[in-house]
């Protein structure tokens, strides 16, 4: 009984420091840990998400780089933070891959975090390099078939956004090409533009400048609709690929356990800072778009990181390449 | 001439007063913040970046450019007052800036540098200006085979790294390559040499290789003589070079400057062999080889300048295709982005403005770097008259926030403690950290080049001869060999009957 | 075989390649070798490991020929103190702070030295502290906690 007591009251009084800690929250710099270096793209979102959010807030919403093992290393470091909101974590869809591309983890990914919102999901583009002889995605497909030994997909890493991508582009036309592994997106690029390597599919971001200026070839976007800043290039669902649906999605979380009316505060910010006229723009400018304010929720980031879990593990798992 | 209307352009951006004023703040932070010990142009610039967010495109660029040459600037400092290099190029400064300083010279040798800097930022600045796209198609010829023979020539001039027994040299070399490829492999995604540690499967961080092999090992050695020496640097010569040194550093910075501008241009990792390659140069052109690592002027002209040279030409790639050369122009294009300005093959045509005013405040950066720094070298000579039992415990503070700052991750700093131990234990044994640098450096790529090249030809071993610049390359490498190697084996075996160096 | 006399210095860093080289090579065995024209992550590795055992070996016979210098006495107090120093500092910086984690680094660095007195020390830590602080946190906004859980924040 009275270990009860002690439980209720315990119970009782975390609530009231609770409901405190969300009338005053935040009164201190908030960290958002990117799992990756800087500069990349993931930084770049967070960083202009962050500026958003702090506005916002009315307190630093300061970007930390922990950057290491595919982003697992980042991610294990919030999931053992204090549950407090001032310690959260921005990742990408490596965070649904990861969880089968690593059989041990030092967090369970379903279980060690609570959900902010959706931030955006980055479109993949089909590239390839600009001679190689297809002319649609099609017939390239009949080329990649027809030739398979010898045609070569560039990727940046295992787990990578590219490697992604570029197995559900073999699993999608049911054929296996010849990956060519890269240190990173920089590497790979500049190999496809100097034609060292044929195709690569990789998000928008990287891509939509290099695709503007004709140095490389765009087969297809993996969105249902085309792009406004690349009218021209086809959806895969256009060239006739219906299956081959790709984006790097990126979501904000918090540890487990953070108070639910600290997650909303969180929540409503990260809507806020999406409909910001700032990233809007610079997000329109690396080919996306800030999520709708329905996505940006914990519900809408529960359902993508359970559903790509799933849709993930068999591609992974068929492809037998895990990255510990 | 479209040239001068395009520097025309460029000198009118980058030498407006706001610009001017945000070039010299960004070169003033980068040299004091990349001059603290242990804290490398990533680290610096990493920090410093959230500093530029605020500015306009043109100015947040011209600031972070300044920051990098500032914290390159910076970091030959480190290496040549406290043996304290904070990435690769600053390593091989080290070796005979660091030997002037300790004869006193320490003055002559950051004068040295500063003006190879500036001379080879300056040439290298007009071969941007000229010659950026023709020189990014030849760079984009470079594929697997060619990085991988390009790496080879590097191997094979590391040999003149060293200046004692080159059996403990190549022993030092295939250690760094072995400590290289400690990490994933990025063909399989299995993890090597972690022991199961997964903060090491990037790989080893260089900052934390580099301050322990080198700076945490030097600081033992003097712990060691402590009762026995009184001071360190108790001579402190002219604080600047004299004439013959004058005479002595022109022709090593003509030619490092060639070097760095000629490897920077190649995206995937030239500019890493730029100071390697000018100090391996020096030494086989020089009268008095010997004179290497003990405090030789021209290997601290040659390098500095083609590391700078090589910083200066590494923009090509990254303004002419977009794409990063390093980990600085990752974070560079970082802060493009967030500037609203995603680089790309039509930065130049799109946004003439900015291009070429990134240009021209290369050249503007590098003029004040060398007018801030000569005044400055006063300063920083008299540091060495602290005390040293004053000076390392603050170095040592230093590089654990600088190692510690680049991730976040606490493993780097077991790995410079490490790698402290490793490097004393093998200074002891007369072996030299240098060769095992370049090798830590040159690890990963010779190993992922040489697999890529074969993947792509499908297995053929020929492409490395068949493929024009590889097999030039090669006969490259195999020139550097028969003309290094023999003759100094034929000298060795002589000396080796007499007594070991 | 006459009295065989090992040069110290070189016998030791033979002795060392050997052994790095053995454990390298043993490591390498257990991941996949592949062929020359595959290869798999083992065998790069394992190549320069055994390259590294035979240059070894070339050092240990010169060794036995050629006497150089003694290695010389060991900076015994010097690494029992500046090694740990980083390690601290990664050990407590998330836990305890980045200030008493920065002190404490610099404050057992600081006795490597014998002519190091502890009320220098303990200012002189003090000063890299105070002085990091301002320059690290609050100028550069790294973002370190100042003082973590282990201290009740």
């Amino acid at each position: 009984m009275k270990k009860l007591v002690a439980v209720l009251a315990a119970g009782l009084s975390f609530a009231a420091v609770a409901s405190v800690q969300a009338q005053t929250f935040p009164d201190r710099n908030i960290t958002v840990v990117v799992p990756f270096a800087a500069g990349g793209p993931t930084d770049t979102v967070t960083r202009l998400v962050a500026e958003a959010m702090s506005k916002d807030l009315g307190q630093q919403v300061i970007v930390e780089n922990v950057g290491g093992a595919g982003g697992t290393l980042g991610a294990g470091r919030v999931a053992d933070a204090d549950p407090d909101g001032y310690t959260l974590l921005l990742h990408h869809i490596g965070m649904a891959t990861s969880a089968t591309l690593y059989r041990k983890l030092s967090y369970d990914t379903l279980n060690a975090f609570d959900y902010i919102g959706l931030v955006t999901e980055v479109p993949m583009t089909l590239v390839a390099r600009k001679d190689l002889e297809p002319t649609d995605l099609k017939s390239l497909v009949e080329y990649a078939k027809a030739n398979k030994d010898t045609v070569t997909v560039a990727n940046a890493g295992i787990g990578a956004a590219s490697h992604l991508c570029g197995m559900m582009f073999m699993s999608a036309i049911d054929t296996s090409l010849v990956t060519v592994p890269y240190k990173g997106t920089g590497p790979a690029m500049t190999d496809l533009l100097g034609g060292q390597v044929d195709i690569m599919c990789d998000q928008t971001t990287n891509t939509t400048k290099q695709i503007q200026g004709g140095t490389i070839k765009a087969y297809a976007v993996t969105t249902p609709e085309r792009l406004k800043v690349l009218p021209d290039v086809p959806t895969a669902a256009e060239g006739g690929l219906n299956n081959f649906d790709v984006s790097i999605w990126h979501g904000l979380y918090a540890p487990k356990g953070t108070p639910a009316d600290v997650v909303d505060r969180l929540s409503k910010s990260l809507q806020v800072a999406l409909a910001d006229k700032n990233v809007i723009d610079r997000f329109a400018e690396l080919g996306t778009i800030p999520s709708p304010a329905a996505d940006a929720t914990p519900a809408a980031l529960k359902a993508k990181l359970e559903g790509e879990i799933a849709r993930w593990k068999p591609v992974i798992e068929a492809a037998g390449q895990y990255a510990d | 001439m479209e040239l001068f209307s395009n520097l025309a352009l460029g000198l009118a951006t980058a030498a407006s007063p706001w610009n001017l004023l945000f070039c010299l703040i960004g070169v003033l932070l980068g040299t004091l913040v990349g001059v603290l010990p242990g804290i490398g142009a990533t680290a610096t610039i990493a920090m410093l970046l959230p500093i530029t967010f605020q500015l306009e495109p043109v100015s947040s660029l011209i600031m972070l450019a300044g920051i990098y040459y500032g914290a390159q600037y910076g970091g030959s400092t480190t290496a040549i007052l406290i043996n304290m290099p904070g990435e690769s190029s600053s390593a091989v400064t080290a070796l005979d800036g660091y030997q002037m300083a300790r004869r006193g010279k320490a003055g002559s040798a950051l004068a040295i540098a500063a003006l190879g800097s500036f001379f080879a930022g300056t040439v290298s600045t007009f071969l941007v200006a000229l010659f950026a796209p023709p020189l990014t198609s030849i760079a984009l010829q470079f594929g697997a085979a060619e990085y991988f023979s390009l790496m080879v020539v590097g191997l094979v001039s590391s040999i003149a790294l060293a200046h004692g027994s080159i059996v403990k040299a190549l022993g030092m070399v295939v250690l760094g390559l072995l400590l290289g490829l400690v990490g994933t492999d990025i063909y399989s995604g299995t993890p090597r040499f972690t022991f199961g540690i997964r903060e090491y499967s990037d790989g080893l961080n260089f900052v934390a290789v580099a301050v322990g092999v080198f700076g945490i090992a030097e600081i033992l050695r003097n712990l060691e003589t402590e009762k026995t020496r009184e001071l360190l640097m108790a001579k402190v010569g002219g604080l600047f070079p004299s004439r013959e040194d004058l005479r002595a550093m022109i022709a090593p910075m003509l030619r490092g400057t060639a070097i760095g501008s000629a490897l920077g241009i190649l995206p995937g990792g030239g500019a890493i062999l730029a100071a390697f390659a000018s100090y391996t140069v020096e030494k086989r052109v020089s009268k008095t080889p010997d004179e290497f690592g003990r405090g030789a002027v021209a290997g601290v002209a040659g390098p500095e300048s083609a590391n700078n040279a090589g910083a200066q030409t590494s923009f090509i790639p990254m303004l002419t295709l977009g794409i990063p050369a390093n980990p600085v122009m990752a974070l560079m294009i970082g802060a493009m982005i967030i500037q609203g300005i995603v680089p790309g093959p039509n930065v130049a045509t799109e946004q003439p403005a900015l291009f070429w005013g990134i240009i021209a405040s290369m050249w503007i950066g590098n003029l004040m770097l060398v007018i801030l720094n000569l005044p400055l070298i006063g300063l920083w000579v008299k540091l060495l008259t602290v005390p040293y039992y004053v000076l390392f415990p603050i170095i040592m503070a230093f590089c654990s926030i600088g190692v510690y700052s680049v991730n976040g991750n606490a493993y780097d700093l077991y790995a410079v403690a490490f790698f402290g131990l490793i490097g004393y234990v093998l200074a002891k044994l007369r072996c030299e950290p240098a060769p095992l640098l370049l090798g830590f450096v040159l690890g990963p790529l010779l190993e992922e080049n040489l697999r890529r090249a074969m993947i792509i030809s499908r297995g053929d071993p020929s492409v490395f001869v068949t493929r024009p610049i590889s097999a030039i390359l090669l006969l490259l490498a195999l020139a550097v060999l028969v003309v290094v190697f023999l003759p100094s084996v034929r000298k060795k075996r002589d000396e080796v009957f007499v007594e070991e160096d | 075989m006459k009295s065989v006399s090992i040069d110290p210095a070189n016998g030791a860093a033979g002795a060392l390649f050997i052994a790095i080289g053995a454990v390298f090579a043993f490591q390498a065995f257990g991941l996949e070798l592949g062929t020359t024209f595959r290869m798999g992550p083992g065998y790069f590795p394992l190549v320069l490991a055994l390259i590294l055992i035979f240059l070894g070996c070339i050092v240990l016979v010169q060794a036995t020929r050629v006497q150089g210098e003694p290695i010389g006495a060991f900076a015994w107090r010097g690494m029992l103190l500046i090694l740990p120093a980083p390690i601290i500092f990664g050990l407590t910086v998330r836990g305890l702070g980045f200030v008493p984690a920065l002190f404490l680094a610099a404050l057992i660095a600081a006795f490597a030295s014998t002519r190091m007195r502890p009320l220098m020390a303990i200012v002189l830590a003090a000063a890299v502290t105070l002085f990091s602080t301002l320059v690290f946190i609050k100028a550069l906004g790294l973002p370190f906690r100042l003082f973590g859980p282990w201290l009740g924040y």
